[in-house]
């Protein structure tokens, strides 16, 4: 196996606050990395680190041997690193099918030339951004699909946003793709339909994932490897069983500060 | 406190400062000699009565209460309605007896439109007494009438108010529509009044009998069951008409066309050099429109663009400045033919564009307005300074700007040939911005402004998009000052001041961000209304203030907004939405993931 993303030694600072603390992780292709922890451990400022939103104050990221670090966040979307948000962040006046569309932007290049005089190649690429764009939300069978494209973001449910988000980073045709916390807020039947959807991600996709996730059920359906991180620190490393069973791991859960 | 009290105080309180604020600012007495139809109803009677009117409108609303959907039936409607007539036309009375007892010429020191003649005047002309009994008495009939309308089916509704609004608009256009019947070569007065100009009692009858029977007509038509299955045969039945567009849309299409290209041979002259400078501003709400309705960007300097139109259209055409003694020539001028020059001109307004949005574009919402504000005037400061009165004129501006005319036209002293002129700039806007709106440039530009970290984490340059709005909509603005120079033949710094940019923005906030329909129904509202109508020339300020908070509370997506964010959701989803969300205490989840069939 070859590790597509590296961290090496990542830091990240906030103030006095070490949000990330030389956080060393290696993602294998094709493979579902869970990273659990306590709030405030630092999960999300990983995500952000990676995709550029924030740049590490040390350390190094490396995307298939290349550094990303400095990249603008759509640079390294580009690049085949895709995300979604702890908190959903949709279009919200765009329609459904929109919000898929938008994905496709960088992997198309029509511009305003283009969009003035609409023939040949610009037309075949509009005609693909839409057929890619309802392929990736038909990933979630008939929950995105049929009228509900043509509505706008904000009527949707919320368990639905959270698959729209999905799909919108589905069609930025990623290699490894990043979700934080995406069952949040879903009622336990979704949450079982979307663990079945995050192992097809890697199945039928052939996506690369690192998923945040708290929902233990979840995180032992879908990984291959969990991470447990705390006060910005990978703690445990290995198997689910080994990093549930994990005494430090347990404790960071508890509350109390890890002994020894 | 009984029910419908407690429906009414708020709208009647709202409605009767209203009515006291359009009074004391002297809107009411400017319209006292404007009829709108007979010698009985002037338009101040009309604009005193109406907030009444949509008073008992908005107390007849379905509320939500405790989860539960009240809808008013009729007899309750129009009690509701009535009661806050009432209510609002007794606040009115005490104002009014308030300024009788401290006298109204002591309040016209302070306000100076206050006075006896404008009492008499809000007391519909009477002593102030019967003044008041009929503030109560039309004051609740209004009401009430505002009550019922609400209370009526959409279908009764709209035939309802097919009448009173066809008197109310061609009332409001009674200059526009007197004078197309004279091009037309008939005499208007079957239907206007030659001395009050207003509409005549048997012509207004007529004219909303007519549209009355048209609208009841078409509806009868549609609910025939033939038509209401005709929908689902409709693709069978599309591939008719010519090129895969029905028979009725070709005929729509084409008196479309005839209508705008006989526009200016109906209305004449001197309305259609109104309607040229609504173009003028079409063109500007078109570009702004990309700017803030497409990106997102709140651009409040966009004036800069029009002066640049204005003022490069003029220097690469030849035209000379003014001086202290006469004309000169300018620092720096070419004699190109008008059609060579602009589009030299909307090239260079591009890049001015990309000027303009580089150093801002780290800035946002706020901060972005403040600094673009900024910019606009430099701009303005920069035409009118000393230092480059040998290129612009400075303050005196410029003269002799000629061009475009092509064999017999003669756009700068015949408004009639100008309207084609703009038309054909118009056109090319409307269509630059309406492919580039369901474009991938376009989803790019809506995306960021929907979220502009999102969006660029979707892999969306911002820089990127952010500099290509500002040039695109910098060429259109310049498309504008570009016909201004045409249509005036001389500029001066004046022209160009902040207003501009704040008419702009109304004109595309009043028609709702990102609607180009929106434009142009803002622009006709806001720049030819106060053509057609000249007494609204002076309330201009206060209508655009008026408009923008108004819209800003009621409809902040504007009057049309973009269709296709709105159309799927009625009232209705919403106000159940709120219901189950109160319901269950938390937000709304998935109902069902069945779809219709
Ligand atoms: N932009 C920021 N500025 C300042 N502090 C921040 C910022 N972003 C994150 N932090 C802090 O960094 C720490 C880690 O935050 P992060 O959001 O990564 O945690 P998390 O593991 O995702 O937690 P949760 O499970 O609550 O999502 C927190 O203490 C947070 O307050
Ligand atoms: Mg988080």
């Amino acid at each position: 196996m070859t590790a597509i993303l590296q961290l090496n030694g990542v830091e990240k600072a906030f103030g006095g606050l070490k949000a990330l603390d030389g956080v060393t992780i290696d993602l294998n292709e094709g493979e579902i990395l869970s990273v659990i922890g306590p709030n405030g451990a630092g999960k999300s400022t990983l995500f952000n680190v990676i995709t550029g939103v924030y740049t590490p104050d040390a350390g190094n990221i490396l995307f298939r041997g290349r550094s990303v670090v400095g990249l603008a966040p759509f640079q390294v979307t580009t690049l085949g690193i895709s995300r979604t948000f702890q908190n959903v962040h949709l279009f919200p006046q765009m329609t459904v099918l929109e919000n898929a569309m938008v994905g496709q932007h960088c992997r198309t290049k029509a511009g305003l030339f283009g969009a003035l005089f609409p023939f040949g190649s610009t037309r075949r690429e509009e005609a693909r951004i839409r057929e890619r764009a309802v392929a990736a939300l038909e990933f979630f069978g008939t929950r995105l699909a049929g009228y509900r494209q043509r509505q706008p973001a904000y009527v949707l449910s919320y368990a639905n946003r959270r698959r729209l988000e999905m799909a919108r980073a589905i069609a930025t045709e990623p290699t490894v793709l990043l979700l934080d916390e995406p069952t949040a807020g879903m009622n336990p039947r979704e949450t079982l339909e979307l663990r079945d959807n995050i192992n097809r991600m890697r199945d039928e996709l052939g996506l690369t994932l690192l998923v945040i996730e708290h929902d233990m059920r979840v995180v032992k359906g879908v990984s291959d490897r969990v991470i447990a991180m705390d006060y910005g620190k990978p703690i445990a490393e290995g198997t689910y069983d080994e990093v549930a069973n994990d005494p430090q791991v347990i404790a960071a859960y508890l509350g109390t500060k890890a002994v020894g | 406190m009984p029910a419908p009290l407690a429906r009414a105080w708020k709208p009647a309180l709202i409605a009767g400062i209203v009515v006291v604020y359009v009074s004391a600012v002297g809107l009411i007495e400017q319209f006292a000699e404007v009829y709108a139809i007979g010698t009985q109803v002037s338009l101040a009677r009309v604009l005193l009565l109406l907030p009444l009117f949509l008073a008992g409108w908005v107390a007849t609303r379905t509320t939500v209460e405790r989860g539960e959907r009240k809808v008013l039936a009729m007899p309750q409607a129009a009690l509701s309605g009535a009661v806050t007539g009432l209510v609002g036309g007794a606040m009115v009375s005490i104002v009014l007896l308030a300024v009788d007892a401290i006298d109204p010429d002591t309040i016209g020191e302070v306000l100076i439109a206050v006075s006896t003649k404008l009492l008499g005047i809000v007391s519909f002309d009477q002593s102030l007494g019967t003044g008041i009994v009929l503030w109560l008495v039309l004051g609740a009939v209004v009401g009430a009438l505002g009550g019922v309308v609400r209370a009526l089916s959409p279908g009764a509704r709209r035939v309802v108010l097919a009448g009173p609004l066809t008197i109310g608009v061609l009332a409001i256009l009674q200059r526009v529509v007197s004078t197309a019947i004279k091009e037309l070569g008939f005499r208007p007065d079957f239907l206007y009044d030659s001395k009050t100009s207003g509409l005549t009692w048997a012509g207004g009858i007529a004219a909303a009998v007519i549209v009355t029977l048209a609208v009841v007509g078409r509806d009868v038509l549609r609910s025939r069951p033939e038509a209401a299955a005709a929908p689902a045969a409709r693709p069978a039945a599309a591939s008719t008409g010519l090129g895969g567009f029905t028979t009725r849309q070709l005929v729509q299409g084409a008196v479309a066309i005839i209508a705008v290209l006989a526009l200016p041979w109906v209305i004449g002259t001197a309305l259609s050099g109104t309607v040229g400078t609504v173009m003028i501003f079409i063109l500007l709400g078109l570009g702004l429109n990309i700017v803030v309705g497409f990106a997102g960007l709140l651009d409040l300097g966009y004036v800069a663009f029009f002066a640049f139109g204005a003022y490069a259209t003029a220097l690469l055409t030849g035209a000379q400045v003014n001086t202290t003694d006469g004309a000169g020539d300018p620092a720096f001028s070419l004699g190109l033919n008008f059609y060579v020059a602009i589009p030299i001109v909307v090239l260079l307004a591009a890049g001015v564009g990309l000027l303009v949005g580089s150093p801002v574009l780290r800035l946002r919402g706020d901060y972005l307005a403040i600094v673009t504000l900024g910019l606009g005037e430099v701009v303005s400061t920069l035409v009118t300074s000393k230092w480059a009165e040998g290129l612009v004129g400075g303050p005196q501006g410029m003269r002799d700007i000629t061009g475009g005319d092509i064999g017999p036209t003669d756009f700068q002293n015949n408004p009639r040939h100008f309207y084609y002129l703009a038309l054909v700039f118009v056109l090319l806007a409307l269509y630059t911005s309406w492919r580039l709106q369901y474009s991938r440039v376009g989803r790019a530009w809506n995306a960021m402004r929907e979220d502009e970290q999102v969006a660029d984490a979707m892999g969306i340059s911002t820089t990127r998009y952010k500099l290509l709005a500002f040039a695109t909509g910098g060429a259109i603005g310049s498309l504008g000052g570009a016909l201004l120079a045409i249509q005036l033949g001389s500029l001066t710094p004046r022209s160009f001041d902040v207003n501009v940019s704040i008419l702009a923005l109304a004109v595309v906030i009043l028609g709702g961000l990102g609607s180009l329909r929106g434009v142009m129904v803002g622009s006709l509202a806001l720049v030819g209304l106060p053509g057609f109508l000249r007494e609204f020339e002076e309330f201009r300020p206060l209508a655009l203030g008026a408009v923008i908070i108004a819209i800003m509370l009621l409809r902040p997506q504007g009057i049309l907004p973009n269709v296709r964010v709105t159309e799927d959701i009625a009232d209705e989803d919403r106000d159940q939405d709120a219901w189950a969300r109160a319901a269950a205490g938390q937000p709304a989840t998935e109902t069902s993931a069945v779809e219709p069939a």
